[in-house]
């Protein structure tokens, strides 16, 4: 995978989050919730992104603040199932 | 969801939905019990699902109802979301959304809603649910403008029906100055005698009209005829949207050529539920459903549109409004095409309009 699982999750979040705007990139560990960053709509957008790019499959069970509340929670969340598949481990 | 689930979910029911601060009461979370455990239709792979707190208690609800259809001779299963809530966002901002996609992930072919509001929407357009803009809008046709107006306003504050007495000198002068149809007012003259004839339709009579109204859609319900029977029979009660008038439409010749069902007494705004109608006699039913309302000294009626029924209504001086979202989404795309192109039967008994959820009391 030429981009690390981090700065793609980053680039979606500004992209589909932000409006584009890059200076309010949250860090890796901020709560995505408790910044109003993603609601009940934006969560089912990160689990369509996720499964499409990076060949998970994400079971509704999974779809908690545990695996989607930062982008730290996210790329450990991402890597994790990729190692479960047998897939190649992405750069931190 | 289990038997169990029931009077948490009654009680979501009541305070989400209903807004009623009030206990739910038996009768409520009987219906509840029979609707969801044991619907029309009943499929044992589909469910109602409920969403549980770590400590197991319920914070979230979807109904389901199953509903059999067919397309060009192939049997499908469609399932329908409704009752769609979740409470305590703050603890667990994700419920709704795991909710509505365990939903779409079940066996069904079909997953259809038609009371979306705004922010259920936006959830299933992200999971590529279709808005269907032909099926999720209220059309509105007003027949006597002042009483009209004080029934909307009555909705707000029910102490303005204490002025209704006004609005009928205010109607009739309406109706003298312009005896034709208008915009804005309906006068029983402009239709009498020049519609087709209606009967009152009993339960039986009803359920074979449905089956032979619903063929000329390349994608309709498929109901057993006795679970038909249950839900016409559910759809007799609906005491906040007033009495039932169930109308079978005949031609002179005494064909039968539609049906209407809508609930609505004197002086009040009537709910229609179905408008059912052979190809090319859309219009002629509607007349007559209007005459009949106008007859009946409703101030206006309103009801869910269907693609059918557009063509017809344009040229009648409805109004047109957005309130709730019909939506479907299938893994398979060809199945998306008829609602798309409108050649799928849908909203109304092809939904959940027909139940007592919406538009009964509990007491």
């Amino acid at each position: 995978m030429s981009a690390s699982v981090k700065s793609e999750i980053r680039a979606f979040i500004v992209e589909n989050f932000l409006f584009g705007d890059e200076s309010q990139v949250p860090a890796d560990e901020t709560s995505l919730i408790e910044t109003d960053l993603v609601d009940s709509t934006g969560i089912l957008e990160m689990v369509l992104f996720l499964e499409e790019r990076f060949a998970i499959s994400v079971a509704d069970a999974e779809i908690v603040p545990d695996n989607f509340d930062s982008v730290a929670r996210l790329m450990t969340f991402v890597n994790g199932k990729r190692a479960a598949a047998g897939l190649a481990l992405a750069e931190g | 969801m289990a038997p169990e689930d029931v009077p948490a979910i009654a009680s979501m029911f009541q305070r989400i939905l209903r807004k009623d601060r009030h206990a739910p009461s038996p009768a409520l979370t009987a219906y509840l019990t029979r609707l969801f455990l044991d619907p029309p239709n009943r499929d044992p792979h589909i469910a109602s699902l409920v969403h549980l707190r770590a400590d197991g208690s319920v914070s979230g609800f979807m109904g389901v109802l199953p509903m059999p259809m067919v397309f060009e001779g192939r049997r499908l299963q469609a399932a329908i979301g409704g009752s769609f809530m979740v409470e305590g966002y703050e603890d667990d901002p994700y419920a709704g959304a795991r909710l509505l996609r365990a939903f779409q992930n079940g066996p069904q072919d079909l997953s259809l809603t038609e009371t979306a509001n705004d922010v259920s929407t936006a959830m299933w357009r992200k999971l590529r649910g279709v808005i269907l803009p032909d099926y999720s809008l209220e059309w509105l046709r007003v027949i006597r403008p002042a009483a009209f107006t004080v029934e909307m306003a009555a909705k707000a504050v029910g102490a303005a029906r204490l002025v209704s007495p006004l609005a009928r000198p205010v109607d009739a002068l309406i109706r003298r100055a312009a005896p034709h149809a208008g915009w804005a007012h309906l006068p029983a003259t402009a239709l009498r005698g020049k519609v087709l004839p209606s009967a009152d339709a009993d339960d039986e009579t009803s359920a074979t009209l449905f089956q032979r109204f619903v063929q000329s859609h390349r994608l309709r319900p498929d109901w057993p005829e006795a679970e038909l029977q249950r839900m016409i029979a559910e759809s007799g009660r609906k005491a906040n949207y007033g009495g039932m008038v169930r109308r079978q439409v005949s031609s002179r010749s005494g064909t039968p050529v539609g049906m209407f069902l809508y609930y609505g007494d004197r002086a009040r705004i009537g709910r229609v539920i179905q408008i059912l109608a052979l190809p090319g006699q859309e219009g002629a039913v509607i007349d007559s459903m209007l005459a009949d309302a106008c007859e009946r000294g409703l101030v206006a009626l309103r009801g869910r549109t269907q693609p059918a029924l557009l063509d017809a209504m344009l040229g009648r001086r409805f109004a047109f409004v957005h309130a709730a979202s019909s939506i479907v989404h299938a893994r398979d795309q060809s199945l998306i095409e008829p609602f798309r192109t409108g050649q799928a039967f849908f909203n109304g008994f092809a939904g959940e309009s027909w139940s007592r959820l919406l538009g009964d009391r509990f007491d």
